[in-house]
């Protein structure tokens, strides 16, 4: 690959050894910044900018995200892992620290040239298909109370009109008139109260033609939640208004507005048989909304990631899931959780080893290593809880071997635990996700033959990174 | 909402569309806190179509502009994100977390005096160029918090991670996270508009922002149908062959982001300083009295805001105003949605000359300065004008001939100013559509806008003919015009014809980003057709 240097002499060629070198020190560098996020005892880290701007997290994708990486090799890393969160919501600290291990575990053994060894490694067991998991939206139940409005009747319509000129004006009107008959049909001897929801303007003059007959109008909703409101309400919004008919009318015990500065709020409560809902998340400032939210949206995914792989495990530790066609039930097959606590990763690391018996040759030292990049989970579980990372791991593992049954740490007391009698539970396709592509970017990197940096001056700086694989 | 006012939204899409946004705030600013004498008529522009009254939680009352802008992490700098306005540190320092927590402090900038504390920053007087390094620095706008949108995908500087291709951009707007920020922020300020005539959108075109204008250009269209939007494509300083990367990045951009944003606007124009949109560098167009250095961002922005101040005066006039779709109905009749802009930077006006005498003196179109990266700018051929003239004193829009004199010129008889300089253009370019409109207010160049103007300027931007008067200028009479004209089939063909003559598929990584081989080949037809839209001079009917 010397024809680089024939083009342009200034350019400078790290090969093999110092090529290794430097990508494995770019992926331990993130390794250290993202070790002490892991698990519930991990350390939540708090950003601030140059401009006093806070953000709270310990989400190893939304620390990736925030961080401004330059080095190719670490750009690489994260972007895989970050992928992992887009599919499975959850697992990007953890992919980075097996990353970070298997090219230490690598590193160790490289002099002896075993870099295809932990290719070897790859192939069995582990398929290559990838999730296609959609992000969710938040369904919970609101809550909060306040005054006001009382019950009523919905219509929604999603048309707009808003130009002033009379002869639209007249229109206008008529069109008003038209809901506010439908009101007066429907709302008639009763005190239940009457709401328009349009997905685009209402012009002032017509928001107080409604109002004078007490009939509520929101303008401008968002799309998302003309659906949304369909499936809480019941009821079906119109393009038109000739369409608009009793029969597309929804139902709601309760709509009361709420204003908070210069936010309003609309809150639609007391639906019968609702089918989507939302989560109202309060909090003093913006970091603390973002860090719940975040919290939430990870909690949402394991929670749709074990949902959707099927079936649930229940144990007698309260924790249920719901099953595809919406009913609770309870099952003993294993299909989408697993132990967690670090429980499976001691457990492979193990069968790892037995497994290594049956090969010849240097494979086995690539079984020996990958299965010692695994147990690099639990010794940071352990360690973020400020227990001593040998002393623990060998506990767990004696503990493991000797019961046969799946062991985590304890991270209260530093002990080991039977993790899924403590209820303690990792996705199981965020586990295989994990294992598949911490794999394959390890590979990808061991096979970085040559570094190539060339002075092609881009954006006015001196140069850009050329990492090539020769295969 | 002062009753009435036709409320606008301005998005700025990227960093030199910042720099732009920055100085067109703070003119908007300084003719908002001019001191009004007190026979002064009422303010011509309303300035509610462009700012919000808001209240922060603590119920001091706010005024901030309806804004929504998209820059790159490592951009603010010294702005925080959700501005200064409507902060309060107690509760910003409340930490909802027991656990351990380890503080990652980043460097603290310098701050931007303008906002710190702004009746401190009066005495600051110009800002020291070199320091400004982004468009906050310079910014004497508070902005509202739902105004800053950051896109952290990709970085501000550095070497990796940048927003180079257009297949980025139009990813960035298609991933829920950022498509859902942006219709959240757009919600919010459009429900509470009871009259809005549109969107104003500055847009950079030269790197991956061209996507999303792109892409947002689409959403606006589909959510918001009917009305006005306005999109100013925006090119910074000039092009080095020394870059060829970024050099043929930025044609392939522009060309994407100029076809996508016509379809779904209803007017675009590119705005640059530069001459061409082509490959080959051209030298940075000139003005008389007024000297820059266009390799600077914060002096080219200056000159664009000032442009933009003045051709935006019909939507935003606070009796009888033209809306942004009327404004775009007389330019863009049959397909034509792009239009050039030019401009003189100051109107030449001797102290004591009228408007007719001026106008004599200036020539035609010609003589205005074209800011399209296009020639002259009405061409063989002008099809539609929109003219604003500002900073007249009132006293001089007529000629004050004795009577019984020879009028030198059919604008002499002229009763009104706008007779004037309607009767102009139809000298200039008779038969064309025109729209003509003026007004008293000059565009206003106090710091942090740049020292630009020649020592031979007065105060007021009027021509001196003996020694220089010492003081700065601080404002300036302006004429502005958007035209749509048969010079834009020249430049669009231009632009095609790089484009062809391009192998794209040496540009790996543009491909990359999620624009296909075919996407290439139809973006060339459309730009084709596009400059067929304006072939004038042969076989077309007036």
């Amino acid at each position: 690959m010397a024809a680089i240097k024939a083009v342009n002499c200034k350019a400078e060629v790290a090969r093999a050894q110092a090529a290794l070198a430097v990508n494995i020190c770019a992926a331990r560098g993130l390794q250290d910044v993202l070790r002490t996020n892991l698990g519930p005892k991990g350390t939540m880290k708090m950003l601030v900018s140059g401009a006093g701007d806070i953000k709270l997290t310990k989400d190893g994708n939304v620390l990736l995200h925030e961080m401004q990486i330059q080095h190719p090799t670490a750009s690489l890393i994260a972007k895989v892992a970050t992928a992992q969160d887009d599919i499975t919501g959850d697992g990007t600290t953890s992919n980075v620290l097996i990353i970070g291990e298997l090219l230490k575990q690598a590193d160790l053994y490289i002099s002896e040239s075993v870099v295809d060894s932990v290719l070897a490694v790859r192939r069995p067991g582990y398929p290559i298909d990838l999730f296609m998991v959609e992000i969710m939206e938040m369904k919970h139940q609101s809550e909060t109370d306040t005054k006001e409005v009382s019950s009523g009747f919905f219509y929604k319509t999603a048309e707009e009109k808003e130009k002033l000129v009379k002869a639209e004006r007249k229109f206008i009107e008529d069109r008003v008139q038209k809901i506010i008959d439908l009101k007066d049909r429907v709302c008639a001897q009763s005190n239940k109260g009457f709401v328009v929801i349009n997905q685009k303007g209402i012009d002032p003059f017509s928001l107080d033609a409604l109002a004078k007959h007490g009939i509520v109008a929101l303008r401008r909703a968002k799309r998302r939640n003309m659906e949304r409101l369909s499936l809480a309400c019941g009821g079906m919004a119109v393009n038109c208004l000739d369409d608009l008919t009793v029969d597309c009318l929804g139902h709601a015990g309760l709509v009361h507005e709420c204003a908070l500065g210069e936010e309003k709020f609309t809150f639609i409560e007391a639906c019968v048989n609702p089918r989507s809902v939302t989560l109202l998340v309060k909090g003093p400032n913006k970091h603390t909304l973002t860090q719940i939210k975040d919290a939430i949206r990870d909690g949402l995914r394991a929670i749709k990631n074990a949902i959707e792989d099927g079936v649930a495990l229940v144990t007698s530790h309260k924790f249920y899931v719901f099953s595809q066609n919406g009913t609770r039930e309870v099952f003993t097959a294993t299909g989408c959780v697993v132990p967690g606590a670090g429980a499976v990763e001691v457990a492979i690391a193990e069968a790892l080893v037995n497994y290594k018996h049956r090969i010849k040759g240097r494979a086995r030292l690539g079984v020996q290593a990958f299965a010692d990049a695994l147990l690099i989970i639990p010794k940071v579980l352990a360690q973020n809880s400020g227990f001593e990372l040998q002393e623990t791991l060998v506990k767990v593992q004696t503990e493991h071997s000797e019961s046969k049954q799946p062991v985590g740490i304890d991270l209260d007391t530093g002990e080991p635990m039977v993790a899924a009698d403590a209820g303690v539970w990792d996705n199981y396709c965020v586990k295989k996700q994990l294992l598949h592509s911490c794999t394959v970017i390890a590979t990808n990197i061991l096979l970085v033959d040559e570094i190539m940096r060339a002075g092609w001056h881009i954006w006015g700086s001196a140069s850009t990174y050329l990492s090539i694989c020769i295969l | 909402m002062a009753g009435g006012a036709r409320e606008v939204l301005t998005l700025q899409l990227g960093h030199f569309a910042g720099f732009v946004g920055a100085h067109w705030w703070n003119q908007q600013d300084a003719a908002l806190c001019a001191p009004s004498e007190a026979a002064a008529p009422p303010a011509e522009l309303c300035p509610d179509v462009l700012y919000r009254a808001g209240r922060t939680p603590h119920g001091r009352e706010t005024y901030t502009p309806r804004l929504i802008l998209m820059d790159l992490k490592g951009s603010l700098s010294s702005l925080k994100q959700e501005g200064g306005l409507y902060g309060d540190a107690q509760l910003d320092a409340a930490i909802a977390w027991q656990g351990k927590l380890t503080t990652h402090k980043e460097e603290l900038c310098p701050k931007n005096p303008y906002l710190q504390d702004l009746r401190s920053a009066e005495g600051v007087l110009s800002s020291d160029e070199s320091s400004v390094r982004v468009w906050s620095d310079f910014l004497r706008v508070h902005l509202h918090p739902r105004s800053i949108c950051m896109i952290h995908k990709y970085n501000h500087d550095g070497e990796a991670g940048r927003l180079e291709a257009f297949g980025q951009g139009e990813s960035i707007l298609k991933e829920p996270r950022y498509l859902e920020e942006l219709e959240d922020r757009l919600h919010f300020y459009v429900e509470e508009c009871d009259f809005l005539q549109g969107f104003q959108i500055l847009c950079d075109l030269h790197n991956g922002f061209s996507g999303v204008g792109a892409k947002a250009t689409e959403l606006l269209q589909d959510e918001y149908s009917g009305r006005g939007i306005i999109t100013w494509g925006l090119l910074p300083g000039p092009y080095s062959l020394r870059e060829p990367q970024k050099n043929v990045f930025r044609l392939l951009n522009t060309a994407f982001g100029l076809v996508h944003m016509s379809a779904h606007s209803s007017l675009v124009c590119p705005l640059s300083l530069g001459r061409s949109l082509g490959l080959r560098p051209e030298p940075p167009v000139t003005f008389p009295h007024l000297q820059y250095d266009a390799t600077l961002p914060f002096h080219c922005a200056a000159v664009l805001a000032t442009t933009l101040d003045t051709v935006t005066v019909p939507y935003r006039l606070r009796s009888s105003p033209v809306s942004m779709a009327h404004l775009a109905d007389l330019l863009n009749f049959s397909g034509k949605k792009v239009v050039t802009a030019a401009a003189t930077i100051p109107f030449p006006l001797v102290p004591g000359q009228s408007l007719p005498d001026a106008l004599v003196q200036l020539g035609g179109p010609a003589a205005w300065t074209p800011l399209s990266a296009c020639g002259g700018p009405c061409g063989t051929r002008c099809f539609a004008l929109s003219v604003v003239l500002r900073g007249l004193d009132g006293a001089r829009h007529t000629s004050r001939l004795a009577p019984g004199t020879a009028l030198p010129s059919p604008l002499h008889a002229c009763t009104t100013g706008e007779d004037v300089l309607a009767q102009y253009l139809q000298q200039q370019e008779p038969r064309v559509r025109s729209s003509a409109h003026l007004l008293l207010a000059p565009c206003n160049v106090v710091p942090p806008y740049p020292r630009l103007f020649s020592p031979s300027l007065s105060q007021h931007g009027l021509v001196l003919d003996g020694s220089p008067p010492g003081a700065a200028v601080e404002s300036i009479p302006v004429l502005g015009a958007l035209c749509s004209s048969s010079t834009l089939s020249q430049t669009l063909g231009d632009l095609a014809r790089d484009l062809s003559t391009l192998d794209v598929r040496r540009w790996a990584s543009f491909l990359d980003a999620g624009v296909e081989q075919a996407d290439v080949e139809e973006a060339l037809e459309e730009l084709g057709s596009l400059a067929q839209c304006y072939r004038g001079g042969d076989s077309l009917t007036d």
